[in-house]
Parts: structure tokens; sequence; C-alpha cells
């Protein structure tokens, strides 16, 4: 038995259905900002994958800032809402892809952009073609928002909450130059890695031009990173400095240990994480790192505590919040609190400016001196949109209290 | 069932459809938004990665992870021709298709000398050297930041000949591309390239020794199968503005392999449901992504097993391998090829003094022999005497260890299988190693190959002599079908037909070839009564015309009907020749059939009487 | 001096799991000439795992072998799921994506009910600060240690294949699986045994890995999986005396590339190390030229 299918008759079916498609794609109004209705922000970030602490650490700031500015009433009235959130694993391409998705929707007012320098950079260049509000939550790069350079003016619609690169390692660099004559310089070999590298082999020779450098670098997770400690070792440095992130800052700890290293440890702020905190255990106690000191400043300013008290409120000691129950941990600093920094400072300028408006928003923020937030007290320009300068930073170190390992500030 | 299959085939699978679903695509264009625009470019890269893997995995059997690296050769070629030497991405992405292309040619040669499944951990390791020397290569290649800016349509910067092309542009000229693709991997799949590559998948060496170059022909399917993938990974670069390493890397390998398989391996219009599946699923599916190795990890593992023809195997008629507009003629038999005058009783093969040894172990040794155009002669022997071996090492599976073999006067000692099949000399197997998916005609057409004289360019074109040759290659493959007397079956699938008839088939495949010589390897095990006759019909066809044959078989009713005399080995020697009754009434071969009489038993016996 | 002796010491550490994964290939390779291509997340598993139970009580020894154990169950699994439907299959295709495809999936199972953070490994054997000294040479306690475990692991297998009924019945069923049968020998038994084997072994190495580098995640596995199976290559594929050799080749090699070139080529060689083996001499140094019957 055969099927005699009339094929005039099938084409034009599938003709008609695909009409009906065409049609049906068409229906994709944008509705503009009207000026009253909600205030919508849109968002990408690492939600799964092997850097979902980072997503979700972006996603409980914003959560935690929309429900206070909404609890007092929204923004002059309006609430706010988050209404897109997207994965992109920390995956450039993934990130370029939903902010093209997220930047198509016209209704959005503010974007939350994807964390790390990879998605970042990938992202940039759309995002200043569009020119709606842009937050940068975490990333170090500082070309995203900086792209001629940190001499030239800032793109007027994108601001960085992270610690700037440059400005870590001004700070960073400054305290080696002043304390080490030969330094080891570790560095994973990532977009993270290596501009941090560069930014800090930068510093030091402009001001400390004596200084002499050991490098090495080293893939994220790899097994054994003997050969580039022994290479350091046998250098003969002052000091190892590790430009990567925590978990492999693991494996450098125990390497050290193990080929009887006795140089202090200095982790760039990246390091600073449960995953190192955990793994390291004691062997974590005596590394260096430059950190914004809020969250472990004897006497906290009011903002960092209605913080604390307010996200230990909502979540709980959770992942972000690190495994002492009663004390956060100073990561925080890092990936938790600047994006919650950031979404206020918007929210505030938005306030500020009556208006959702891209120019306007950024005219009110760059006129904002003094805002208290959390990590520190911000100040903006038409030259600065990011928040965090080096004198904002400060050295911490791990220390042994009451048999726990905790940061405090390091005593000279 | 079977009606839905044949109606989501017509519409998935005739040409006029796919044209007209391109032309709406291509209309509905400008009322698009630009992620959907994207959305749609990205399934078109998509299709073509899974085709590009399809030709090595699902047509050749080359299972590959390194095709994301082909990607990413040429899309940093093309994005660096472009960005760094202002070159036109006319120029830059067809020549970075072209070093995929090559790149994968190179690794072709290690790949023919290892197992498969070393293949697999052999593109993984180039896959890994990939990365490394993109992420160390930092003034070539941006090093682990990777390159931003690239001239892309979405940023404005993707310019051809002073034309600034928009997203629009872009997604047009996209599915003006997957078109050209789609018609051109058809015509390929449908020459007798594509199906000597799936006759190499099923049995590397029965494909040679129908004359079928296998080496060749793996390297080009690699340079296919790596420049396609390169177009892609090109049109991918300029399409997402930024490339970095972690673009190519071994994930990237695995969604095209989820992709070609859950589509389904060695048919086309799987792989447009792969790529178009796995594009819009994860995309409109949010959840999707916690997931995602989840759901890739339970379709690798079970495809084979479950649904190993993928969703093509499921929803779609089986695809064909004969271009419909040549069968036109293909009901003629009248057209007989020219037939090649052979000279009755002249010696067309000969072997002296032939010894083969393995690891201490002698198969075959002090072996004299020829054969005469239209000669039958049998070659029988128990279990372990050398039979086989002596077809093997006669036909260049390996070299004899001492000794010559002479085809037509010329030596062909050591030479390669399809080389000593192209001049003139065929063998069958004791397995038939048919392509299970073919018709019986497809399979058969194998067996002209080697008369056909097209190659790649005019397979992939249609042009030259691709008529002319599917035209004359289809008349030999009737002809071969009528001589065993299967034409009605010629449109059947091999794997559904019992096994009597498959034998049947691969002896026609190796009658397509016109051999001077043919060797049968055990051609009635397994065969009925019926199917036997025709076997003898056809053996008694080719001595009549010329052709030498040579049976290695059990069955002695067959071959006294068939042979002029015969020839037995026993543990490697000849022990007899001569005329099979002379066989029966000789002592030796008794005993090595039978066994010595043991004094001791008959002892016993004469105990007991 | 001191420079390379810790090299080689590191060398000899790292390559003694690259021999000791090799070695699970192999014995999975002699029952049934499959190779598990998900191996990377058995070894992940028993890391995990051995953290999971310690996390919720069990003393760290136990934890370690209840860990191991399962993924002695797990590869029983894979044998069943995996491999067996899969044989004959087009080649040696269908095994290779389907191992494949349960290596993914019990990386996603992982990632998807526990994470895919990097979580701390506790050390379980010994400090990492302790160390000896011989001849004036510092020498890391954890390298030796490890290097100790894994080559009496290995010498307790070998004793295992050739010393004992079940491990002559391994290399019976290795030579000829369907003779092996027909003799009487639980053909099943056996090949489920080199799984089960194959998996305990896989999991030490895991254990082990995850001491030296101190963290483990869902994607941790792979690369070892790679080197492990450079090693079986160079070595010879089936051959014990080639896969130790293989294995602490490629470790020193390793070691001593990144020591004295760069890193990148410490990465690297080992993958061009595969690539050349499989151009010219793909039995590798300790393996037999196979011939195949026509």
């Amino acid at each position: 038995m055969t099927h005699q299918f009339n094929r005039r008759k099938v084409i034009q079916r599938i003709a008609g259905l695909g009409a009906a498609t065409v049609f049906g794609l068409h229906l994709n109004f944008a509705f503009g900002q009207t000026g009253a209705g909600p205030i919508k922000v849109g968002m990408t970030g690492a939600l799964t994958g092997p850097y979902s602490e980072y997503g979700e650490a972006v996603k409980n700031a914003l959560d935690l800032a929309i429900e206070q500015w909404n609890a007092k009433g929204g923004i002059n009235g309006r609430k706010i809402e988050l209404t897109t959130v997207l994965d992109d694993q920390l995956i450039p391409d993934r990130a370029a892809q939903n902010m093209r998705r997220l930047l198509d929707d016209k209704s959005l007012a503010v974007i939350m952009g994807p964390g790390g320098s990879g998605p970042s950079l990938a992202v940039a260049d759309m995002v200043a073609a569009d020119g709606r509000t842009f937050i940068n939550p975490f990333s170090q790069n500082p070309t995203p928002t900086y792209p001629n350079g940190l001499d030239k003016p800032p793109r007027t619609n994108m601001f960085q909450f992270g610690i700037l690169s440059n400005v870590e390692a001004a700070f960073l660099g400054n305290y080696l130059g002043k304390t080490y004559k030969k330094i080891g310089l570790a560095h994973e070999s990532t977009g993270y890695g290596v501009a941090g590298k560069d930014t800090l082999l930068n510093i030091i020779n402009k001001s400390f031009p004596d200084r002499k450098f050991e490098i090495e670098s080293y893939a994220q997770r790899a097994t054994d990173v003997t050969p580039q400690l022994l290479r350091l070792q046998r250098a003969e440095v002052d000091a190892i400095v590790v430009v990567g992130l925590g978990a492999d800052l693991v494996n450098i700890r125990r390497t050290m240990r193990r080929i009887g290293m006795q140089q202090p440890l200095i982790a760039s702020a990246g390091g600073v994480s449960v995953a190192y905190m955990e793994g390291a255990g004691d062997a974590a106690v005596g590394t260096i790192a430059p950190l914004v000191p809020a969250l472990v400043e004897s006497n906290p300013r009011p903002e960092v505590t209605a913080f604390v008290n307010s996200y230990k409120a909502k979540y709980g000691p959770d992942r972000q919040w690190g495994p002492d129950k009663n004390r956060p941990f100073a990561g925080m600093s890092l990936i938790v609190i600047p994006p919650y920094d950031g979404a206020n400072i918007i929210f505030e300028g938005i306030r500020r400016a009556n208006s959702t408006e891209p120019a306007k928003v950024t005219a009110a923020i760059e006129n904002m001196k003094g805002y208290a937030g959390v990590n520190t007290v911000y100040s903006f320009s038409r030259q600065r949109h990011h928040g965090i300068d080096s004198e904002n930073l400060t050295m911490l170190q791990a220390v042994k209290r009451e048999d726990k390992v905790v940061w405090e500030v390091l005593k000279n | 069932m079977k009606a839905f299959r044949s109606y989501l085939s017509i519409i998935f699978c005739s040409p006029q459809l796919l044209f007209a679903c391109a032309l709406i695509i291509f209309i509905a264009a400008p009322f698009m938004t630009g992620a959907q625009q994207q959305m749609v470019s990205f399934a078109i890269i998509s299709i073509a990665l899974a085709q590009s893997l399809n030709i090595l995995a699902g047509m050749t059997g080359q299972i590959s992870l390194a095709h994301g690296a082909f990607m990413g050769i040429a899309a940093f070629t093309s994005v660096i021709l472009v960005k760094k030497l202002g070159i036109s991405p006319l120029l830059s992405i067809p020549s970075g298709a072209v070093l995929s292309g090559l790149i994968a040619w190179l690794l072709s040669f290690p790949a023919a000398r290892v197992k498969e499944f070393y293949l697999a951990m052999m593109s993984v390791g180039f896959g890994m050297i990939f990365s490394e020397v993109v992420r160390e290569w930092e003034s070539l290649t941006g090093g682990v930041m990777g390159i931003t800016g690239v001239p892309s349509a979405q940023l404005g910067t993707f310019i051809v000949f002073g034309w600034v092309v928009s997203t629009t542009d872009y997604m047009r000229a996209l599915v003006v591309f997957a078109l050209v693709m789609m018609f051109t991997l058809d015509r390929f799949v449908r020459s007798r390239w594509g199906r000597a590559l799936f006759a190499l998948h099923v049995s590397e060496l029965a494909a040679r020794s129908i004359g079928i170059r296998s080496g060749q022909i793996k390297r080009q399917a690699y340079f296919l199968s790596g420049a396609l993938a390169g177009v892609a990974g090109a049109l991918y670069a300029h399409l997402v503005s930024y490339i970095g390493p972690e673009s190519f890397e071994i994930h990237r390998s695995i969604e095209i392999l989820v992709m070609s398989v859950v589509g389904g391996l060695g048919s086309l219009a799987g792989q447009v449901l792969g790529g178009i599946v796995l594009t819009f699923l994860p995309l409109q599916l949010e959840a999707f992504a916690d997931y995602k190795f989840i759901v890739y990890g339970v379709v690798l593992t079970l495809i084979f097993v479950v649904m190993p023809s993928g969703l093509a195997g499921v929803l779609l008629d089986p695809p064909r391998f004969i271009a419909n507009r040549f069968r036109a003629q293909a009901n003629n038999v009248s057209e007989k090829p020219a037939e090649r005058k052979r000279i009755v009783g002249e010696e067309i093969l000969r072997w002296e003094n032939l010894r083969r040894d393995f690891a201490g172990l002698t198969a075959v040794t002090n072996f004299n022999f020829s054969l005469r155009g239209g000669e039958v002669v049998g070659l029988i022997g128990p279990n372990g005497s050398g039979k086989s071996t002596t077809i093997n090492v006669v036909t260049g599976v390996y070299p004899p260890s001492a000794g010559r073999v002479f085809l037509k006067g010329q030596d062909i000692s050591a030479l390669p299988i399809e080389y000593i099949a192209s001049l003139g000399m065929v063998r069958t197997f004791q397995d038939p190693r048919l392509v299970g998916r073919f018709t019986v005609l497809e399979n058969v057409m194998l067996g002209a190959h080697l008369h056909q004289k097209y190659g790649w360019t005019e397979a992939l074109s249609g042009l030259g002599r691709v008529t002319v040759d599917e035209r004359s290659a289809l008349d030999r493959a009737e002809a071969a079908l009528s001589l065993i007397n299967m034409t009605e079956f010629r449109d059947s699938v091999v794997d559904s037909l019992p096994y009597g008839y498959r034998r049947l088939v691969e002896l026609a495949r190796a009658l397509a070839v016109d051999p001077d010589v043919i060797l049968l390897d055990e051609p009635g095990a397994g065969l009925s009564e019926a199917e036997i006759g025709r076997l003898k019909q056809v053996v008694r066809h080719l001595a009549s015309k010329g052709v030498a044959v040579l049976i290695v078989d059990h069955h002695m009713d067959l071959l006294a009907q068939l042979v002029d005399y015969v020839v037995v080995l026993d543990s490697g020697e000849e022990i007899f020749r001569g005329s099979m009754n002379d066989m029966r009434s000789d002592p030796l071969v008794a005993e090595c059939y039978l066994g010595k009489l043991d004094s001791n038993a008959t002892k016993a016996e004469g105990a007991h009487a | 001096m001191n420079f390379a002796a810790t090299l080689l010491v590191a060398g000899l550490s790292v390559g003694s799991i690259y021999a000791m994964i090799a070695i699970t290939l192999n014995l999975t390779y002699w029952t049934t000439r499959t190779v598990n291509f998900g191996q990377g997340s058995i070894l992940m598993l028993s890391a995990m795992g051995t953290i999971f139970l310690a996390r919720v009580g069990l003393p760290l020894g136990f934890a370690v072998l209840v860990a191991v154990g399962v993924a002695a169950v797990v590869m029983i699994l894979i044998e069943r799921i995996a491999i067996r439907p899969a044989m004959g299959e087009s080649g040696s295709m269908g095994w290779a994506v389907s191992t494949l495809g349960v290596g993914i999936l019990l990386q996603g199972l992982v990632a998807r009910y526990f994470g895919s953070q990097a979580v701390a490994f506790p050390e379980v054997l010994m400090s990492s600060d302790l160390y000896l000294t011989v001849g004036g040479i510092r020498i890391g306690a954890q390298y030796l240690l490890v290097f100790t475990f894994s080559i009496i692991t290995i010498a307790a297998m070998e004793a295992f294949l050739r010393l004992t009924v079940w491990g002559r019945a391994v290399r019976a069923v290795a030579q000829d699986r369907e003779l092996a049968g027909v003799m009487g020998m639980p053909v099943l038994g056996i090949i489920l045994t080199s799984f089960a084997v194959s998996g305990a072994l896989a999991g030490v190495a895991g254990v082990l890995t995850a001491q030296i580098i101190g963290t483990v995640d869902p994607a941790f596995g792979f690369n070892l999986l790679m080197s492990g199976f450079v090693a079986a290559i160079l070595g010879g594929f089936g051959s014990n005396i080639g896969a130790l050799v293989g294995g602490l080749l490629i470790g020193v090699i390793e070691q001593f590339a990144s020591g004295y070139v760069s890193t990148a080529l410490g990465h690297g060689i080992s993958m061009v190390i595969l690539l050349l083996m499989l151009a010219f001499r793909p039995q590798g140094l300790f393996g037999i030229v196979e011939v195949e019957k026509a």
C-alpha cells in the first residue's frame, strides 16, 4: 500500500502554516517605557555550572535590594520588577547571546550584566551601542567601562562596582613594592589572571622600578603546580603573589608546604573564597589579601550592619555567607555586596532623576557624592564610573581565632 | 505510523518544500527581532556542524571529538584575516575553511592506522593541543582574552565590497548558504563517493576488495568534514562578535556529537532535525540549562540502544543513495555494458612457492597453482588447512612470506588489495559484508565503483561525468542482478533479506566489478536449495564468459557439479590435485578428513567380535 | 639538584596515579575489549563521595572505603547499561559514545544535587608539610605516600592476576572469551569482577589525586582520564608493565617539560606524545601487534 499524497495540497498546507508562523513571530510588540508602571530589570549571570556561586551572589543581591526598595514604596511610587533572569554559566558566548535577548526587550530599564572578565568583555560593545543603564556587578577588568583607558572618560551608560584590577593592583602593588624586593607572581591562565598580572607589574614597575619579579602561570584546575612553585623557590623570591581563584589557591598552598616554601602567600582578592578557606584549613593561616574591610572592621558602619542582618534574615547562613554562622565571610565584599550596592545606587539615581532615561540617570549618579553604601562610601563623576578606589582597600590577613580561621585587618 | 512517516518525509525531505521554507524565512527576515534572527542563524550553523560531523561519524564511521577545534581553526583564521589584514570576509571565510580541512586531512594519516576507539582519544588530544596553542599564541589569537570586536553584522562592522551587512542580510545569507549546503550534500550522498564511505564503514576490507581506495577516500572525507565545520565556525565567529579559547573546546565537540547522534547518524535530514532541536530547546527552556548535562548524558548513554538511527530513524523514511533522476532509465536492462574479450584457456592467475607464516605458525607452504580463463577449480581441505589464508594472501590482504603471485602476467605479490581488484581479481567473504541500510541495488552498484570515473568535485557539483557514470553503473548493477535472478528485489533494504539472499547480493556486487578472476570463499554456506541453484547458474555463466573461478567450499555435491578439478590442502600443504572422483578414492585425502585408522581400535574390535 | 629531584618526585607521584588509571582501563579492555570513556567521572564520584560521607559524619578512612565501594558498584552498572547493550553496534562507536554519556550524566547529576563548586578535600593521609630528607634533598611526604600507595596497589593487582585463580580466569577470558565460556568459566562473573576492580581502583586514584590538588569539582577527572589514556597507549594497551612504565614516564616528562621549558608545553606534551604514538607505534612500548583474521 503506497501513500499517494497530493504534493500540491501538502505544499499549500505548509505555506499556510508558514504564513501563520511568520505572523506569530511578528506578534512581538515592545512596550516602551511610559513613565508609569513598574521599572523592569533584566540580568544574565552564572546561575548554573561550575561558577554558579557568582551568579547566585548577584541574584541574591539584586533580589534583596529590590525587595527593600519595594518595601519602601518602590522608586517614586513605581515598583521594581526583576522580569528576566538568564543563565550564561560565565561563558562569554552565552553571555553575549543572552545580552542580545535582554537588549531586544525594550521594556527593560536597567540591565545587570554578566560577571567575569570574559563575559563582560564579550557584551561591552553591544551594551554601549544600546545605551541603556548597565551595571557590571563584580568583574575586575576595567576595559568594558573604560574602553579607551582609565584616564579617558568611561562609557556613559555603564557602571562597575567590583574592585577594578587597576585599583587592586595600585593598592596591592604599593604594598608589595614597599614590603618586598623580589616578588614571585603566579597567575591563572585566564583573562582574569593575565590582566591582573599585567596591571600589577605595571604599577610596581612605575613606583618601585628596582623590584624584581619571577612570573609563572598555571591552568585553572590543574592537577599539579609543582614545577611553577619549584621555579619560584629556586629563584628565592621574598613572597608569592597569586592572581587566581580560590580553588586553585588550595593546590598552591599545599604544594608550597610539600616543597617546604616558607615565604608569605599573598592572594589577589579573587582568591578569597570559601573553597580556599575550607580546602586549606589551618594552612590558610598567614595568607594575606587586599580587600574592602567593611565586613571585618571592629566598628562596622550602620549600613554594613543593616545589610548583614537583612541578608541573614532573608537567606540564612547560605553558601555566600560562609561556614561561620555568626560572622559573614569576608569574601562577600567581592561578589555579593558590589551588585547590592550597585543596584541601590542605580535605583537611587533613577529616584533622583525621577526618570529611567539613561542620560538623566547617568547625570544623577555622576552627581552623587558621599553615598553611604555597604562596601564603602561612594562618589561618582563624569570621569569616574566605578565604585571602589585604592583608598577604600586594606590588607587583610587570615588568622586563627577560637579554633576558626578568620580574616582580620593586617597589623603592621 | 508508516503514513505519518511518509507524510513527514514529504514535508521534510522534498527539495521543493525546503526551498519554500527558505523563502518564507527569507521574506520574514526584516520582521524578526534581533534575537529571533540570531536564533535562526544559530540553528543554521548548528545544522552545518552536525552535517560536518555526520560525514565522518555517520557515513565513514570515524568518531570525532575534534570538531570544536576544526570550527575554531577557521574561526580564528577568518577573524584574524579580516581584523588584522583587512581582507574581505568573502575570502577569509573560505580560507579558514580550507585551513580547517587541511588540518583535518593531516589528522587522517594517524587516524588510518589506529583502532576505532583510539580515534576518539586522538581527536580529544588534538582538541586539547589546539586549545593550548590558542591560549599561548597571544599575539595572534588574543591568548586567553580572546578577540573582541570581531567584525560582525550586529556591530555594523561586517563589510563586503563596501556594503555594510545588517543582521537581516547576514541571516539571509546564511539561509542561502544552508540551501546550497543541503543540495550539495544530498548530491554527494547519492554519488559513488558517498556510497563508498558507507561501504568503508561497514568493512574496510570488503570495500577495498571491490576496488575502493580506502586510504584516499578517508582522507578526503576528513578534509570535507573539517572544511564544512570550518565554514560553520567562521560564520559563527562573525555572528557572535567575540571568540576565545573556551568557545571551541571539548564541550563544543560534545554538543555537536549530541546533535548529530540525536538527529540520526547517516541521515542528512537527521542532522537538520538534530541541529534544530538542540538549538531551540536550550534557548526556549531556561530550566534546560540546569539539566543540560544530565540530558546530554542520558541521550548519549542510551541513544545507540534505544534509537540508534536517532530522530530521523523514528520520524522519517530511511534515506536513499541513488539520485532519482538517474533511475528513470534504470529499468532498461537490454543495454548491457560492452563485454570484454576474454580468451578461454589462457592463464590468468598463478602463484609459485607460496608461503605464509604467522608468528611461528605456517599456514600455507610450498603451494604452486595456475588458473586459466573459463576454468572452475575447487580448493578444499579441513578447517585450518590454509584455504582462507591462501585467498587472503593472493588478494593482497597479507603479503606472502615467500613465493610470488601473478595476475595476467603481472607480479602482484605485495600490492594493495584495491589495486589488485582494479587489475581484475575479486573475492567474496565468508560473511556478506554489505551495507545493511542500502537497498540491493545500492549495494550492487558499489561493485561498479571501479568503473566510474568522476571525482569529488563533480560529485559535489553534479556536473561533468556524473550522469553518464551513474547511468552506466546502474546498467551494470541491473545486469548483475538479473544474473542472480533478484531483479524484483532491487529496492529491498538488504537488512530485511534472509541470509541466503544477502550472500547472493554480495556475489552480484562482485559480478558488477566485471572481474577476470573471482575467488569465492564458501559461497554455498547457508544457502537454500534454490539459492544454490542460482549460484551454480552464475558460476557456469562466468566460466562460459572466460572468467576464471576458484571456489573454496565444503559442499562436495555442489563442487562436483561445477569444478573441472580440485586441489586439496592439509595443514598448509597440497596433498592432492585432480578430478573429484579420483579425490574420493585417494587415501591421503581420506586420512586427512577422517583421521588415521587406529590400529589399537581395530584390535579391540576384533577382540569383541 | 633539589629542583630536578623534586620534579622527579612529583612526577613519579602523579605518574603513579596515571599508571593506576591506565590499569583500570586495561582491566575492562581485557575482558570486553572496551574502555570506559567516562572513567574520569568515576574518579570524581569517589572523591566527591568521600567528602560528602565525611560531612555527614563518617570517619574519614571509612568514608574513603565506602566511596571506593560505590565506584565499584557504579562500574558494574556501567557494564550493564552502557557496555553490554552497545556491543556489536557499529563497531566501537556504540560503547565509546555511551560510556562518554555516562560520564557526562554522572557529572550532571553530581553538579545538580551537590553543586558545581570546587569543594575542599581534606588531608586524609597526612599533612602537606611533612617531609623526609634523603641525601640532602627534601622530599614531600605526601608525594611519597601517594607514590607508595599506588605502587602497592598496582603490585597487588599484578599478584592477583598472576597468582590467584580469579586472576588467571580474567586472563583466560582476555585471551579468548568464547573458549573460556565453553570451558565452563563464569564469563559474565569474570567480566563483572573486572569492572568492579576497575571501578575500585579508579576510586582510589580519585581520592589520591584529590589529596594532591586539594579540591574537587564535578568536572574533575576528565583530564586525568586523558593522561591515563596516554599512559596506556605509551606503554601499550593491555599491558600492566606498560601502564606502569607509561604512567611514570608521562608524569615525569610533564613535570620536566613544565619545569625546564614552560607550563604550556607541560600541558600539551602528553597530547603530542599521544598523537605521535598513534601515528608511528600504536601498540606502544610493550604492546603486541594484533593480527586479525580477515
